[in-house]
């Protein structure tokens, strides 16, 4: 395997100018969508079958020392987990790791069978009505294998989405923690960026100024696939008692032979 | 926000006919390898009864797919660790299964319905299967309804034998097969399954805590409560118990308790689009 790339997003540097969403648009050639009124700038309110790059915009009253409304602005993506639920998901094998780390649906290899979309702990992946397939980011697939970086990050004009090799990124991430600390941002903290910590380490990861909750994440996303074991061990106790139900009511009592 | 699968109709219909498929194989096995000569017609009618349900299954599988003309990608890969790649393989299986077994009921030989008994016992493994899988693969997804109390599997295997084997009940009282002793032991392996389907329900419900709301509280709740706990389990129980030996409230009780099986699978997935 070739080494892990990853995309950066060091949410304190986001403007808000969704210059990346529509670059991911126009790259990809995702359709037009009916905009949804969210009550705020938010828009769209969650990830499509068209939308693989989404802004969020948090507000957060009385977030400013001052008493003002504090604007959280993130620029949200696949996560392109190394655990990925989606991929362990997939029957037909069309969600596939490529070489560099990242997690891409084969569109000609999916049949739709949306078991992806219930696996994804970010609630990623979508389905496409028109293709009758699974949709997410791609992590410019036919780019990076170009030498070229995601468009998103391309397009990005203040260094909030940041695309390189992973170790170096994280590097780089933790130095700016400490940078955000330093100058009061006390909750400043990485999410994804530990490969030892939850999913095995997302490859995009994220810097975030407060906890992961008020960016809608989940403080701990969990691998779907955690529940094959109990589950199917549970039913197998289940199917032991019900055959044992079914056994005791046809069993001939006292004559001996099961066929007499 | 996590996002559901959007799964509806055809799989509800899917999960309701793959459990009574199911459980009316393995039921129909356990009778033709323990019972007695005179429980063959029980045994006839469950294999008989699983041939078509496991055939209308794959159709409904096929049909609910995005891309239904790659049905055959799902052959592409197998993987042993995911319910939904082993549930579309299992279906194949069982279904052939179910096909040797119809077949082979059909005769009266004695030579034919002993390797009829061997082939129900390997067959019966995936008929266990066919009914609980489904449910391991719900509970194999982000959505905590569906995850958080691991039970899901369980629960949908009680489910399948209880309408598998209600099932087998109404085709021996349409078919004027009702008046042998297949009937009792049918109706005791019924209330069995149905008192163990609902303290696993029970169970679950304790166990999900907050997130069984889209179940116990929301829109579906009058389902849950009144379909399910009580058109399908309880009053069949009161009735079994009420009227043993009329065959015509017997067979009321099963119909009740195929509705049950349907409204089981229909509150647990459309409840997670609410």
């Amino acid at each position: 395997m070739a080494r892990t790339l990853a995309m950066f997003t060091d949410t304190s540097l986001c403007i808000g100018c969704r210059a990346c969403q529509v670059a991911c648009k126009q790259w990809n050639e995702l359709g037009l969508e009916v905009p949804e009124w969210t009550g705020g700038y938010q828009n769209h309110a969650h990830f499509t079958d068209k939308t693989f790059r989404l802004v969020r915009f948090i507000e957060e009253p009385g977030g400013k020392p001052n008493g003002d409304l504090a604007w959280l602005l993130m620029s949200d993506v696949c996560k392109h987990c190394a655990q990925a639920g989606c991929l362990d998901a997939c029957p037909t094998g069309a969600i596939y790791r490529t070489e560099y780390g990242t997690v891409n649906i084969n569109q000609d290899v999916c049949n739709g069978c949306r078991y992806c979309v219930s696996s994804c702990p970010f609630g990623v992946v979508t389905f496409n009505e028109q293709t009758g397939t699974a949709k997410k980011c791609t992590f410019c697939n036919d780019r990076i294998h170009n030498g070229l970086g995601p468009a998103c990050a391309k397009a990005c004009p203040t260094g909030s989405i940041q695309f390189g090799f992973r170790d170096e990124l994280v590097k780089k991430a933790a130095k700016r923690v400490e940078t955000l600390k330093g100058m009061g941002f006390k909750d400043a903290q990485l999410y994804g960026a530990d490969s030892g910590g939850f999913l095995g380490g997302l490859n995009a990861f994220f810097l975030l100024l407060a906890k992961p909750s008020t960016y809608n994440l989940p403080d701990n996303p969990k691998l779907p696939q955690r529940n094959v074991v109990v589950d199917s061990l549970l039913a197998m106790g289940s199917a032991l008692v019900v055959g044992l139900g079914v056994l005791l009511s046809f069993r001939e009592r006292g004559k001996g032979g099961p066929h007499a | 926000m996590l996002k559901n699968p959007h799964w509806a109709m055809m799989i509800v219909w899917y999960f309701f006919l793959g459990g009574i498929a199911g459980g009316a194989y393995f039921t129909a096995a356990i009778a033709d390898n323990f019972g007695s000569a005179r429980d063959r017609a029980v045994a006839r009618a469950g294999y008989l009864l699983s041939l078509p349900l496991v055939g209308a299954c794959g159709l409904l599988l096929i049909a609910d797919l995005g891309v239904p003309s790659r049905f055959l990608n799902m052959m592409r890969a197998f993987k042993f660790w995911d319910p939904m790649s082993l549930g579309a393989w299992a279906v194949g299986v069982f279904g052939m299964f179910t096909l040797v077994s119809s077949v082979l009921s059909l005769s009266s030989s004695e030579e034919v319905a002993s390797l009829r008994r061997k082939i129900g016992l390997v067959g019966m493994l995936f008929g266990f299967f066919l009914a609980s899988y489904t449910g391991v693969l719900l509970s194999n997804s982000a959505l905590p309804f569906w995850s958080d109390a691991r039970l899901m599997g369980a629960l949908f295997l009680a489910s399948g034998a209880s309408t598998g084997i209600a099932a087998i009940t109404l085709v021996l009282f349409l078919t004027g097969h009702a008046a042998g002793e297949g009937w009792g032991k049918l109706k005791h392996a019924d209330r069995y399954s149905m008192v163990l389907e609902l303290a696993l329900l029970i169970v679950l419900v304790v166990l999900l805590g907050a997130a069984a709301k889209p179940l116990t509280g929301g829109h579906y709740a009058p389902l849950f409560w009144g379909g399910l706990i009580g058109v399908g389990l309880v009053v069949p129980l009161v009735l079994d118990f009420v009227g043993p030996r009329v065959r015509a409230l017997g067979a009321l009780a099963a119909v009740l308790v195929l509705v049950g099986g349907f409204v089981l699978r229909y509150v647990v997935l459309m409840s997670i689009h609410a």
